[in-house]
């Protein structure tokens, strides 16, 4: 009893906790007039820079934070009025709201860059970082990181075409390096090095192991709240023992569910896989139009792209460490970006897999990344699977496209599609 | 003999159907849904109830629909207009397997199996463009009444193209096209052009399949019906009812209720 | 291969200067690709590249034909519904050409320029069943890596274009391809002195036209077409009129309509401007001697010229853009982005924020390619103009 009492709940409270203290770091580094390194989460070479023992700031992180905390209209507004359309991505105009305010946000102050690190994993990391530079000068080291050239035709360790992509990452982060020696006065040591990628080669074992025990039924965590809290630490603690720490504890408490048999919160009725980000300025209310009918997220894409592709569970080889780390994010990034670009390709096999009853697309305003081909994959998803797929539009962060009353409205409908698509199966069973 | 109601409020006009035990409606009504959204669900039902020549008591269950399905404070539970306006479809029309819905607001492309099952839908997302209230602009603009509308479009030969989709600007797009000299009638056939692109565009994320009804308040326009068939390279289902479309549905499922003999005791809903 | 002989543009041949522009107006303006549609019939092999730029001498020396895949000017009724609300025009009108069956082609590639674009070659191959693949054009040009990478990355492009046209591209067809193209380079430059130069001898649409026939009709043929008819139009004797000398930037890739150019042109001199940019994306000479596809590489980074969707140190955009306003002694700038466009929007800033301080003028608006009504663009135009003029 009590170790059940203990352990349940164990991950979103230390994942909470590291998550504020985290903030409250960069907040002192703030008030101490330091700096920091802005960071992606789709390839934030962490690694190298946890070795520089440089704070790490995620733009992204701080800008879905004003929306989950519903200041993020402040933040667009003071962006708009500087020039920036109300058509492009939510998340560059809180982060510029958030400069012309001085880095203040609702968890504290923010450090101004010390340099950024982007890959092209989203075309707007590269616009946003020049506004950074034209801000601040700040310096910008961008890892551009090859995708798939065409659908099903990745690469792998021995070819050519893929060392080619490798060396040119190796490369590029040698320069990244350079830049972090420049900006920090400070020597790369590379023992240091080995131990940061040694972290993050746990944390990445337990997310893809803990990414996979969702397969259980009852789910063992709601894929689009609670991992909203892992994923904040995945990003921010990666490569460090804390972060490692918290993984293996939460892989603990999930194995714990999974044994006894216990599930979320809510009944699990429908499983259900989620396509897209998150809709943060409604975000619990939006989970709950799902749970109302015992709908359970039990995965999403976003766990895939948004922790930079580290479900793959890609092991870093110490002894040759630069290399070994532009091959992982060569491989993870790619993954991301397939994440967004080719889900279909993983999202078939799930269907059976985690025993999914529906798919649930939320393409956002905000992100052409994510959103442009999802009616497309949508639409050849059905047409392979028959999988019933929900398809609502708003945004992760700009309350004016999101309209709960429409989006109840199509949920409850496809909800009742579900249900009567259930009853038919089971009385066709029946006869 | 048992009764089941249908009630969907919409956002221009609130319709309310009674139906009998074998799915045949034996009342209707249809009024403003107004500013009081309850009274208006109150007084539709009150006016089928007269219209079928029933008092409240013999209908056993009623479901409400439509955007203010929660406001049906008399309804025993709520089905969303989706789901009805397949059910109310594949019911008057059984080889239905899309259903496009055009009302004031919005427009619902809806995919049915012969089970009157949805099997997908969408609606207009991030506007009015496909919409009755785009022609509600454009009616605004030519100081024309709504339902002449249709009739002068079918009078218009060469249409023009209308590049707005924003019901915002349709009205001065329309009036600079007046400007221009350009006939009334070659105008609305270009707007009516314009809805059914969108429409069909809508449709064609669920997959066009006929047979094709055509229901809501827009569908009595037969100006846009002539427009959608042309888009479309095939005749649509219409019916007098398709305006009734959504409460029907929402009756047939009240009659699945009475028929599994699940009535709860009808109460009034908190609202 | 003898493709090349094929000839698909004769209607500009014995014919006036004014009918020559008028048939390459109708040839761009249309939506139906008519010469891409020829080469076709001709048994020629299609390669569609998605805008911005692509190294289309890859494709020429495998003697088929690269087509700039732009958008058209059409209602995407059957590409829609693959596609969500929030985007630009030009991806679903692409997609639109090839669902209708107006172009057929036999390869397609897009290049990571844009978060929207990038989606555009998974999208294409789960509708289409020849290859669809993205060149991955390096987004770290200031890497000291970039070059060899894109060498290879050029390589591997030429291998999928052999199996695609199933034809071997050699070293030597390279060099000639090179040849050609520098050749068509140079004559795209010397459109652009006659507009900088004396705009009066040159509308902005014909301008725009002579230009973006290059992506449409094979280069040799694009090659006589320019060198008949540009020292034509330089012995023409038009005077030059008391009117402002704009800049219009914003047109890097989807196109904005061809009555939107028109309408600026009547109001003003278009002096210069990034309309199909791709085209002229490298600016000088390419070497004919050594690797070719390393000068291409080589030329791709550090002669060439600079748009919203290539991130390098060296040119910021704002800088970029001041300097194409000074070279061409402008008097104000027109900065436009194509709508739901992020890059081209993004930009918008930077540019306002920099030309405030430098003091020049500009006009600030959105378009969209089958926009058909400009009113009200027009009488905002106008006013700008006359604002300047009248000053």
């Amino acid at each position: 009893m009590t170790m059940t009492q203990d352990i349940l709940g164990r991950g979103n409270r230390e994942g909470a906790a590291l998550f504020r203290d985290w903030f409250a770091g960069l907040n002192r580094t703030a008030q101490e007039g330091g700096n920091a390194a802005y960071v992606f989460v789709m390839g934030s070479a962490n690694e190298i820079l946890k070795t520089f023992d440089l704070p790490v700031v995620f733009p992204e992180i701080n800008s879905l934070q004003t929306a989950v905390r519903r200041v993020a209209h402040e933040y667009l507004e003071d962006a708009e009025d500087y020039g920036y359309s109300p058509d492009i991505c939510g998340y560059v105009k809180a982060d510029v709201g958030m400069q012309l305010r001085g880095g203040d946000h609702p968890m504290g102050q923010i450090p101004k860059p010390a340099l950024s690190v982007l890959t092209n994993a989203c075309n707007t990391y590269l616009k946003w970082a020049e506004i950074w530079e034209r801000m601040y000068q700040t310096p910008t080291v961008t890892i551009d990181i090859p995708g798939t050239r065409l659908a099903g035709g990745q690469t792998w360790q021995g070819d050519g075409d893929f060392e080619q992509d490798r060396a040119y990452v190796e490369i590029q982060l040698g320069e990244l390096i350079s830049t972090c020696e420049e900006v920090t006065g400070t020597k790369f040591d590379i023992d240091r090095f080995r131990e940061v990628l040694g972290h993050t080669n746990s944390m990445q074992r337990s997310w893809a192991k803990l990414l996979d025990l969702n397969r259980a039924k009852p789910a063992v965590f709601n894929a689009l709240t609670d991992a909203t809290i892992y994923l904040g630490v995945a990003n921010g603690l990666r490569g460090t023992p804390e972060g490692a720490d918290y993984f293996e504890r939460l892989v603990e408490e999930m194995e714990y569910k999974v044994a006894n048999g216990i599930g979320q919160a809510t009944d699990e009725k429908y499983r259900l896989i989620f396509v897209g980000v998150p809709c943060y300025p409604i975000f619990r209310r939006f989970n709950e139009l799902f749970t109302e009918w015992d709908g359970v997220f039990v995965h999403s894409t976003y766990l895939w792209f948004a922790s930079g592709g580290s479900n793959t569970g890609f092991q870093y080889d110490l002894a040759n460490p630069l290399a070994s780390l532009a091959e992982g994010m060569l491989i993870s990034v790619r993954d991301a970006m397939d994440s967004m670009f080719h889900q279909n390709d993983v999202l078939i096999p799930m269907v059976e897999d985690f025993a999914i009853d529906g798919v649930v697309y939320h393409p956002i305003k905000s992100c052409r990344t994510v959103s442009t081909g999802l009616a497309d994959g949508r639409f050849h998803l059905t047409e392979q699977t028959g999988i019933s797929s929900l398809f609502i539009e708003s945004d992760m962060m700009d309350r004016r496209v999101v309209s709960e009353a429409q989006m109840k409205n199509r949920i409850d409908a496809f909800f009742e599609g579900l249900e009567s698509r259930r009853h038919h199966a089971m009385a066709g069973g029946e006869g | 003999m048992a009764y089941a109601a249908g009630v969907d409020v919409g956002s221009t006009q609130t319709k309310a159907v009674i139906i009998d035990e074998a799915g045949v409606i034996v009342g209707r009504s249809l009024t403003d849904t107004g500013a009081n959204v309850v009274k208006a669900a109150e007084h539709a039902f009150e006016v089928a109830l007269e219209a079928a020549g029933l008092e409240e008591r013999e209908v056993e269950f009623v479901v409400g629909t439509g955007y203010g399905r929660y406001r049906v404070t008399f309804g025993n539970t709520q089905v969303t207009e989706i789901s009805c306006h397949g059910r109310g479809a594949v019911h008057l029309f059984p080889n239905t397997r899309t259903v496009v819905d055009m009302g004031g607001q919005d427009t619902k492309a809806i995919a049915v199996t012969a089970d009157g099952e949805i099997s997908d839908f969408c609606m207009n997302d991030k506007c009015a463009a496909g919409t009755g209230r785009f022609l509600g602009a454009a009616a605004d603009a030519l100081d024309i009444p709504l339902d002449e509308l249709g009739p002068l479009s079918l009078q218009g030969t060469k249409p023009i193209k209308i590049s707005t989709t924003c019901t915002v600007f349709a009205e001065s797009e329309v009036l600079a096209w007046i400007g221009k000299g350009k006939k009334i009638e070659d105008i609305l056939l270009g707007v009516h052009k314009s809805i059914a692109t969108r429409s069909a565009g809508l449709m064609r994320r669920v997959g066009i399949n006929s047979e094709i009804t055509f229901t809501g308040g827009v569908s009595r326009n037969e100006g846009m019906v002539k427009a959608l068939e042309e888009r479309l390279g095939v005749p649509l289902n219409i019916s007098e009812d398709c305006h009734y479309m959504g409460a029907l549905g929402a009756a047939l499922f009240a009659l699945d209720h009475v028929k599994a003999g699940r009535a709860p005791a009808k109460s009034r809903v908190e609202v | 291969m003898t493709l090349t002989a094929t000839r698909v543009f004769d209607e500009w041949r014995d014919k006036s200067l004014d009918d020559a522009l008028l048939e390459c107006r109708d040839a761009v303006e249309s939506a139906e690709f008519e010469s891409v549609r020829r080469w076709r019939d001709a048994g020629g092999k299609v390669i569609g590249h998605f805008e911005v730029y692509f190294p289309e001498e890859i494709v020429h020396a495998a003697g088929a034909l690269p087509f700039k895949v732009r958008g058209a000017p059409l209602e995407p009724t059957r590409a829609d519904s693959h596609f969500g609300s929030y985007l630009c025009s030009i991806l679903k009108t692409s997609l639109e050409l090839a669902m209708s069956g107006t172009v057929e082609l036999d390869m397609f590639v897009s290049h990571p320029i844009c978060d929207a674009a990038r989606n555009l070659s998974a999208i294409w191959g789960r509708n289409f069943d020849y290859p669809s693949q993205i060149l991955y054009l390096p987004q770290n040009p200031n890497s000291k890596g970039s070059i060899d990478y894109l060498r290879h990355e050029y390589d591997r492009m030429r291998r999928s274009v052999e199996e695609a046209v199933g034809t071997e591209i050699t070293e030597d067809a390279l060099r000639n391809s090179v040849a050609v193209f520098n050749e068509n380079r140079r004559l795209l430059r010397e459109v652009y002195d006659i507009k900088r130069d004396t705009p009066w001898l040159l509308a902005a649409e014909d301008a725009y036209a002579l230009v973006a026939l290059a992506g449409m009709i094979p280069r040799e043929e694009h090659n006589e077409l320019l060198s008949t008819l540009l020292p034509v139009i330089r012995e023409r004797t038009n005077r030059a009129e008391d009117r402002i000398r704009l800049v219009f930037e914003g047109g890097f890739c989807e196109q904005p309509p061809f009555d939107l150019v028109r309408m600026l042109g009547r109001t003003s001199y278009v002096v210069d401007d990034d309309l199909l940019i791709g085209l002229r994306w490298i600016t000088e000479d390419v070497p004919v001697e050594g690797d070719p596809l390393w000068n291409l590489a080589e030329a791709y980074i550090e002669k060439s010229s600079y748009s919203p969707v290539q991130h390098d140190l060296r040119k910021p955009k704002e800088h970029m853009l001041l300097k194409r306003i000074r070279g061409a002694n402008a008097d104000a700038a027109i900065l436009a982005a194509a709508k739901m466009c992020e890059p081209g929007l993004e930009e918008q800033v930077a540019y306002t924020h920099a030309l405030d301080e430098a003091g020049i003028a500009y006009f600030v608006n959105e378009f969209e390619e089958n926009m058909s009504s400009f009113d009200q663009l027009e009488l905002q135009v106008e006013t700008f103009v006359e604002n300047l003029l009248f000053a």
